[in-house]
């Protein structure tokens, strides 16, 4: 086991790993930029060191700094949270060569899984699912020829793809040649990397993902699955686990094609395969998540696993204890993103100091946060400022249990969307867990 | 103002879950750049030639490594290997930093001497040490450099010098100032037979060792951005009170002023020395 850890990231995902840390005896080192000097993490790890300005660029995503402070600290190993280096193979190769641990995936399987392309072969190869498309296409003709195999409407999806840059719908044959060409100039600019495919395109679908918590002895569970759906412009705003939709015939379908994809990459640690499900019961592989995810307490909720715990065991070599058997689900859990940001002005991001802040509480009422009253929500980060998890016996109790809990939260001084969430509870849609990934985008406010 | 700050937080008396098999970090597996405080991997430190890949630095690099990275493989012939350094004035502390010294570099004394070849090239070399109480000058150093230079005389091989040092030792009182005078003495016989010296002076070389053999050699070569001169920067603001001007001492100006006649970086010090060591033998025959 390790006896210090670094943590790479800040808010409520560093004090998430803390936490764990704290728990499990293990001494923590937190990294922050000078616009986080207040932060929480910051206060509540054993160490702390400034790596740099506010822009994360000069400050989180600062690898050679942040291998100094560990460094310098004697760490034996770095967990990253989510986003910020958490997908970075080169990172994770030289924290390998620094001797220091990366609690994440192996470096190789980060890359395999990065290059979107690459990840459709792979998946394909494993027997998983994957939406009906063709390879890389060169040249328009080339594509429009593919085009023709696929059917209308279709999306053209750059290969180095994420942040939904380098995507774009096509309705018919005459827009394909201008989408391409836009396409292939925005995936260039962005990631220097033109190469495209194109995918059919899926409409009122579930956005259903699967965690994985894998061991270097070779050992997968799948800790079942969440439901995702509920989306503004591609960023999960609510979660929950079960999903209404997935059947138990289906869930063991997905949970025996996830587990045998993770032992055909040579998984290690946690990750997460997220699938398209169409209306007719048909999933499709999207992408897979090398790393924690926000949403992974709807997860811990309703098996009682702690994930972040489990990713350092198995990253200081320990096998897992659990069995596929060994874990049940017998809860429903909801998750919703608090989020710093102002509903009335289309969402734009809000920020200053919280003047009072009241957490729910009660059983089965998680709040994961890096607020207390009096701190200033900086303006440089994601604007995620909380998220509420509740977990009850059955979905209507825990709708029922999130309702109360959001009505009881008060966080002001920034404005934040837990109104929207409260009317969310409410809706057809949702109490009957029909909602796609569209909902958000076509409601009328 | 914080209003969190970590005294309000009580430490939680957790024992390390698992902790029989407490994982170990290898020491010094990261380096930090002391230039621009990059760090990397030390593994990848030889092949970057110990220069700091994103500032150009160079890493100090102890006697033996140069004369590895230098030398023919399984070429070089150590000379006057028994000799060792004594406290003659019995001066406070010296035996004590003597006996740090040779632990931490694990070297009898601050210079290593011998021949070998360079791409098939025989000559004699020596290679002052840097973590020898930084390459100072006592009387074995001083003793080795003049016996090299006797020995390479008799042979007939041209003589290639690393140089580092703060100057002469200052334990040692007159015994290490008096080796100026014997190598340069050495120096001037092995000159006065036509035989090549060739003296790269590397970060730092100052002192003594500038007042005599290192600034003595035929052709004089010089690591990037070394400090070179007698009395240190540091000595001479003090002394005049004033703040010296940017690059002083350093290899870049003293090449302008004509103390230098190359600064050769690292990667291509073997092919330099090499080259030297070929047209200086043309000439002879």
């Amino acid at each position: 086991m390790f006896s210090k850890i670094l943590i790479a990231n800040r808010g409520e995902i560093a004090i998430r790993i803390i936490r764990a840390c704290k728990e499990m005896g293990i001494a923590t080192v937190a990294v922050f930029s000078e616009a986080d000097r207040d932060a929480l993490h910051v206060s509540l790890a054993d160490e702390s060191y400034c790596i740099g300005p506010a822009p994360a660029a000069k400050s989180y995503l600062n690898q050679e700094a942040i291998l100094m402070i560990a460094r310098f600290c004697g760490v034996q190993a770095i967990h990253p949270g989510y986003g910020l280096l958490s997908e970075n193979a080169a990172f994770a190769e030289l924290c390998e060569q620094a001797g220091i641990v990366f609690i994440g995936a192996p470096a190789d399987v980060m890359r395999k899984m990065g290059d979107k392309d690459m990840a459709r072969h792979t998946m394909r190869a494993a027997g998983v699912p994957v939406v009906p498309g063709c390879d890389l296409v060169t040249t328009p003709d080339d594509a429009k020829r593919e085009a023709e195999k696929i059917g209308y409407p279709l999306l053209i999806k750059a290969r180095a793809g994420g942040g939904g840059r380098g995507i774009r719908r096509v309705n018919s044959k005459a827009e394909l040649e201008a989408a391409y060409q836009s396409a292939a100039a925005e995936a260039k600019s962005a990631f220097s990397d033109g190469a495209l495919y194109m995918e059919k395109l899926l409409e009122h679908v579930k956005h259903i993902e699967v965690q994985l918590l894998c061991d270097t002895a070779g050992n997968v569970i799948c800790l079942g699955e969440r439901d995702c759906s509920m989306q503004r412009k591609n960023q999960k705003v609510m979660e929950e686990s079960p999903a209404v939709c997935v059947t138990d015939d289906l869930r063991a379908r997905l949970i025996d094609i996830t587990a045998k994809a993770a032992r055909q990459v040579g998984y290690v640690g946690a990750g997460t395969i997220e699938y398209l499900l169409t209306q007719d019961g048909q999933f499709y592989f999207m992408e897979m998540n090398t790393r924690l995810q926000v949403e992974h307490p709807v997860t811990e909720m309703v098996t009682g696993i702690d994930l972040v715990k489990w990713q350092i065991r198995i990253a200081s070599g320990q096998p897992l204890l659990i069995a596929q058997q060994d874990v049940h689900i017998d809860q429903h859990a909801i998750e919703c993103r608090i989020n710093a940001e102002d509903p009335e002005a289309d969402f734009r991001p809000s920020c200053g100091q919280i003047s009072l802040l009241h957490i729910p509480g009660g059983p089965h009422v998680r709040f994961d946060t890096a607020l207390y009253q009096g701190y200033v929500v900086p303006p440089f980060y994601d604007s995620m400022i909380g998220k509420l998890i509740v977990s009850a016996k059955t979905r209507e109790d825990a709708i029922r249990k999130m309702q109360a809990a959001l009505c009881e939260m008060v966080i002001e001084g920034v404005n934040h969307n837990a109104q929207m969430h409260i009317d969310l509870l409410c809706e057809p849609a949702f109490i009957d867990g029909s909602y796609t990934t569209d909902y958000l985008a076509n409601r009328k406010a | 103002m914080t209003l969190f700050n970590k005294w309000l937080f009580k430490k939680p008396n957790n024992k390390l879950e698992g902790s029989a098999d407490v994982q170990e970090n290898p020491a010094d597996a990261l380096v930090a750049c002391d230039s621009c405080n990059s760090s990397f991997p030390a593994k990848t430190l030889p092949e970057q030639d110990y220069t700091c890949p994103r500032c150009g630095a160079l890493f100090t690099v102890s006697a033996r490594q140069r004369m590895r990275w230098l030398c023919d493989a399984d070429s070089f012939c150590e000379l006057d290997t028994d000799l060792r350094p004594a406290d003659r004035l019995q001066f406070p502390g010296y035996a004590e930093k003597l006996k740090k010294a040779q632990q931490e570099s694990g070297e009898p004394e601050g210079i290593i001497t011998g021949t070998a070849t360079i791409d098939g090239l025989p000559c004699a070399l020596f290679f002052m040490n840097p973590q020898f109480i930084m390459g100072s000058m006592g009387a074995v150093v001083g003793e080795k450099i003049t016996r090299l230079f006797e020995h390479a005389t008799e042979q007939k091989l041209p003589v290639i010098g690393y140089t580092v040092s703060g100057g002469a030792r200052i334990q040692e009182g007159i015994f290490s100032l008096m080796q100026m005078a014997k190598t340069s003495g050495a120096v001037l016989r092995h000159s006065q037979a036509g035989l090549l010296y060739v003296a790269v002076l590397t970060h730092p070389t100052t002192g003594g060792v500038v007042a005599s053999f290192a600034m003595e050699a035929d052709i004089i070569l010089a690591e990037p951005r070394a400090l070179i001169g007698f009395a240190g920067p540091r000595v001479i603001e003090q002394t005049i009170r004033q703040k010296l001007p940017e690059g002083f001492q350093r290899a870049e100006l003293l090449l302008v002023k004509g103390f230098v006649d190359r600064i050769v970086p690292r990667k291509e010090q073997k092919q330099e020395l090499a080259q030297l060591l070929r047209l200086h033998g043309r000439e002879a025959v």
